[in-house]
């Protein structure tokens, strides 16, 4: 059977991008220290547990270490690019709290998203021909409904510039 | 696929055209370099097309202009691009919005050291009671102790006691005699039965 360890959905691709947590540029290294026994770390063992896989799938860059029973409470610490670390304390939170916390004060909220999705989108104009790796078609020979690519068929003959001559020089 | 060559072996053929014609040799695709050329192209000559000199100073004219025009429209749009790329980087509209994001982030960090804040308050709230805990743990552990070492002196008191009292009833070397005769004179019978509730119901005479 496919299903591997004691959440399986865990591992499935609907759960990864239902991940909403998408950190800023600046955001560089996240660190979580918890503990593994103890009803304070609690919150943090889950956060650990559910939410780490869908922020690692969705800041594809960002580096995450785990650090287990070093220190008496649990706490998180981000790392800046201008050295700035920003350290957040979860003693006692519930996973969810984290994870929204989290959320606000160094995700990349709605409106960022949004804009960023529509520049993608006015990049990569889906009516563009050109090169397969930047555009959805080479050449109108391959839209449905238009003359085939006469590499491949024949064009009927009297599409083809020989035959037209022909009748234009018989005409005469 | 056609590569121009200077000066090859076909110098004859060069004499006798009117035109200086490009000498153009086959890079071998099909053939390979020992394989000659072939019968009905032994003597070719490829000539260019002719041009006409008034057609081509015209030509060249219009030419010029056009790939003027479209040299410049090109460079426009490439200036546009780069003019973009660096109004978007490092122009007036960049710093406001990099400013305003100084200014968010720091409203967020602020906000951040605020929950932190109350978090820590929770903390030594939590300690502090601990700690209360255990000393009042500990006390009471000390006046259970005390209270069992007590008992334990009063169990022991208890026990001397008794035995201070069975002591009268020893027979010793004195009593000795003394008690062999009453033994002797008071003979007691262990023959009875008992009811339910503990009374004697009967008793056998002692032969």
């Amino acid at each position: 059977m496919p299903m591997k360890g004691r959440f399986p959905i865990r591992r499935t691709l609907e759960y990864l991008q239902k991940g909403d947590i998408i950190f800023k540029n600046r955001v560089k290294i996240m660190t979580v220290n918890y503990n593994t026994q103890g009803e304070l770390s609690d919150g943090a063992r889950k956060f650990v547990f559910f939410n780490i896989p869908q922020i690692q799938y969705k800041n594809q860059w960002l580096q995450i270490m785990m650090f287990k029973n070093m220190t008496p409470s649990p706490f998180l610490k981000f790392y800046l690019d201008n050295g700035e670390q920003v350290l957040v304390d979860v003693e006692g939170k519930d996973h969810k709290e984290i994870s929204q916390h989290v959320k606000k004060i160094l995700g990349k909220s709605e409106e960022v998203l949004q804009a960023e999705a529509q520049a993608k989108m006015q990049a990569s104009n889906p009516a563009n021909f050109g090169p397969i790796k930047y555009c959805l078609r080479e050449c109108m020979c391959e839209v449905e409904g238009q003359v085939q690519c006469p590499g491949s068929t024949p064009l009927p003959k009297e599409m083809t510039g020989k035959y037209r001559a022909q009748m234009a020089a018989s005409q005469e | 696929m056609f590569q121009v060559i200077g000066g090859r072996s076909v110098q004859v053929t060069r004499l006798l055209a009117p035109r200086s014609p490009v000498i153009v040799e086959a890079v071998r695709g099909r053939k390979s370099r020992t394989d000659p050329v072939a019968k009905s192209k032994e003597g070719r000559i490829k000539l260019p097309p002719p041009v006409d000199a008034t057609e081509m100073v015209v030509l060249k004219e219009r030419y010029t202009e056009y790939q003027m025009i479209t040299r410049a429209l090109r460079l426009e749009f490439k200036e546009e691009v780069l003019r973009k790329k660096y109004e978007e980087e490092t122009g007036s509209l960049a710093e406001e919005r990099a400013r305003q994001e100084a200014e968010e982030h720091r409203a967020l960090m602020a906000f951040n050291s605020q929950e932190n804040l109350r978090i820590l308050q929770v903390r030594m709230l939590r300690i502090q009671k601990e700690t209360e805990d255990a000393e009042r743990q500990q006390l009471e552990a000390v006046v259970q102790r005390q209270q069992q070492q007590q008992e334990f002196i009063k169990e022991k008191e208890k026990e001397v006691l008794k035995l201070q009292e069975d002591a009268k009833n020893f027979i010793t070397l004195e009593n000795l005699d003394q008690r062999i005769e009453e033994a002797l004179d008071n003979p007691k019978n262990y023959n009875f039965a008992i009811d339910k509730e503990g009374r004697v119901v009967k008793q056998t005479t002692l032969q």
